[in-house]
């Protein structure tokens, strides 16, 4: 138990230091003029917000749970921890009141899918940014 | 088990073949808990003093299918260790989004009664080991009918209010743990109110409540020969207070939790009356504290239980009743009746989550119930999973 405990203290410091030097850009389709603050992409990503601003209908995407990028946009934006977050989804999935968005492995995957559709929204690593795109918040 | 895998597969297979746009999915859950009561000959929410993997232990698969326009199906199956693993349907439903912000769902569903009443059997989802029992009592939790979700946000305020309408067959206890029940014209109403770091709920349900005295485990059926004994000397309101006969039933819960800057509380008072019957109206609450440090949680729990009966038809009873075989006290036999149902606890608990994995929680907990007549203790040791 303490050398898991050592462990996952040690895993916890690597990838928090690792995570701290990642900046966030939230993605949507350059056509997309929505403005959205940190609260409104927390709660579309949380699935308590269905539309954009306009009345679109809006589709977040994660990367994947174990990526650096998702975990700190849940730190930054969502604010919860990953259990956290696991436990906030599967008390609506388990009870057919919604389903977490669908992740994808990579920046270019989520780049492609937000720029031949209005309609999603993402978010990678600033740094990965192309003109397909158009960033509406970075944390 | 088989059976129902098999058909629940053939069910998605079918789904997915007759829709393009059907999309399956398949999640799971499940709870591996081992306990012991810590003292000899007592024992407390299934567990004696061997450790047993049986009471609480859980494996539930959930398959949904989204068929496009709004429309989905969503069944559950689950096995538990307290049936043998035998695998059952505990939820089936359709639900049919109406706008974004109203639902309809009609099927097998669970009922409303408790703030964690949803995810119940999803031990992943919530803090303890089990929710504490002194509130989450009743041993039926699904109802065969529809449930009316409606949406809203007042500014960082989420609301949800939900209409339920249907009825209940099966099995609770009164007398044993298997007693025939049927709730029948069973309405609801269940309103959640919550911002970032408050939530608080009401919820209000009646029915029709019978429950049949048929499986009493008492040899010399005394409750059953009395109520004929009070039918024969022709004190009818008598022995319908003492049955259980579309009697009004009815659930007031309220709730409150809060988790503010990784402090969490939660609390729940519950009343539950089935009006001029045997049982008790019962009067009970919790309150528990905990605290998110990383990756640990520990918490403490109070719970408080009272059962108290307070419909008595005894006024007009004899007590001095001559059938042969001397005299019988009828009216004092009668509130002996009504006092056998009633119950008082307190209940403390101790422990701690640990999620020591993104998908598994490992859980310990210490409880001790206390009664006029007896006290009991169990320690216990779970881990909670979702995949």
């Amino acid at each position: 138990m303490k050398k898991l405990l050592k462990l996952s203290i040690a895993c916890f410091a690597l990838l928090a230091s690792t995570a701290s030097f990642a900046e966030i850009a939230v993605i949507v389709h350059p056509s997309n003029n929505a403005e959205l603050d940190s609260n409104a992409i927390s709660r579309l990503f949380l699935g308590k917000l269905k539309s954009f601003p306009g009345g679109d209908q809006a589709v977040p995407i994660n990367l994947s749970e174990s990526s650096a990028q998702t975990k700190e946009f849940n730190k930054n934006v969502l604010k919860k921890s990953g259990s956290q977050l696991k436990a906030y989804w599967s008390k609506l999935v388990f009870t057919g009141k919604g389903t977490p968005p669908k992740a994808l492995n990579s920046d270019a995957e989520v780049i492609g899918l937000v720029s031949s559709n209005p309609n999603i929204i993402g978010y990678i690593d600033a740094a990965s940014v192309t003109g397909d795109v158009k960033v509406i918040a970075k944390f | 088990m088989n059976n129902s895998v098999k058909f629940i597969t053939a069910t998605a297979l079918a789904i997915s073949s007759l829709s393009s746009q059907a999309e399956v999915r398949i999640n799971g859950f499940a709870s591996i808990v081992a306990g012991t009561s810590m003292d000899e000959d007592k024992s407390l929410y299934g567990y004696d003093d061997t450790l047993s993997f049986k009471p609480e232990s859980l494996f539930a698969l959930q398959v949904s299918s989204d068929l496009g326009d709004g429309l989905s199906a969503t069944s559950q199956i689950i096995a538990r260790g307290e049936n043998d693993y035998d695998a059952t349907f505990e939820w089936a439903y359709f639900s049919y989004a109406i706008s974004d912000s109203t639902q309809l769902s009609v099927g097998r569903m669970r009922i409303p009664f408790y703030r964690y009443s949803d995810y119940l059997d999803v031990g992943y989802a919530y803090t303890w080991v089990r929710p504490p029992k002194s509130v989450y009592n009743l041993t039926f939790s699904t109802y065969d009918g529809a449930s009316l979700l409606y949406t809203s946000t007042m500014g960082e305020w989420d609301s949800s209010l939900q209409l339920i309408v249907g009825s209940f067959e099966g099995s609770v206890n009164v007398l044993s743990d298997d007693d025939p029940a049927k709730l029948s014209n069973m309405y609801g109403i269940n309103w959640t109110v919550g911002n970032y770091w408050l939530t608080a709920r009401a919820v209000y349900m009646q029915a029709d409540a019978s429950i049949s005295f048929v499986n009493d485990p008492d040899p010399t059926q005394q409750l059953n020969q009395f109520v004929g004994l009070l039918g024969a000397i022709g004190a009818t309101d008598a022995a319908n207070g003492l049955l259980i006969e579309e009697d009004d039933g009815s659930f007031l819960g309220i709730g409150v939790s809060i988790d503010y800057e990784n402090f969490l509380i939660d609390s729940e008072f519950t009343r539950v009356e089935v009006e001029d019957t045997l049982i008790a109206t019962q009067n009970q609450y919790y309150i528990s504290f905990a605290y998110r440090f990383d990756e640990w949680t520990p918490y403490i729990s109070f719970e408080h239980r009272k059962d108290e009966n307070d419909d008595d038809y005894s006024a007009g009873l004899p007590t001095d009743l001559n059938l042969g075989g001397g005299p019988i006290d009828v009216r004092a036999a009668y509130q002996a009746t009504l006092t056998s149902q009633e119950t008082e606890n307190d209940v403390f608990s101790v422990g701690a989550r640990y999620n020591f994995h993104p998908s598994a929680a490992l859980k310990f907990d210490y409880t001790k119930r206390e009664r006029q007549t007896s006290d009991a203790s169990a320690l216990s040791v779970g881990l909670d999973l979702v995949f």
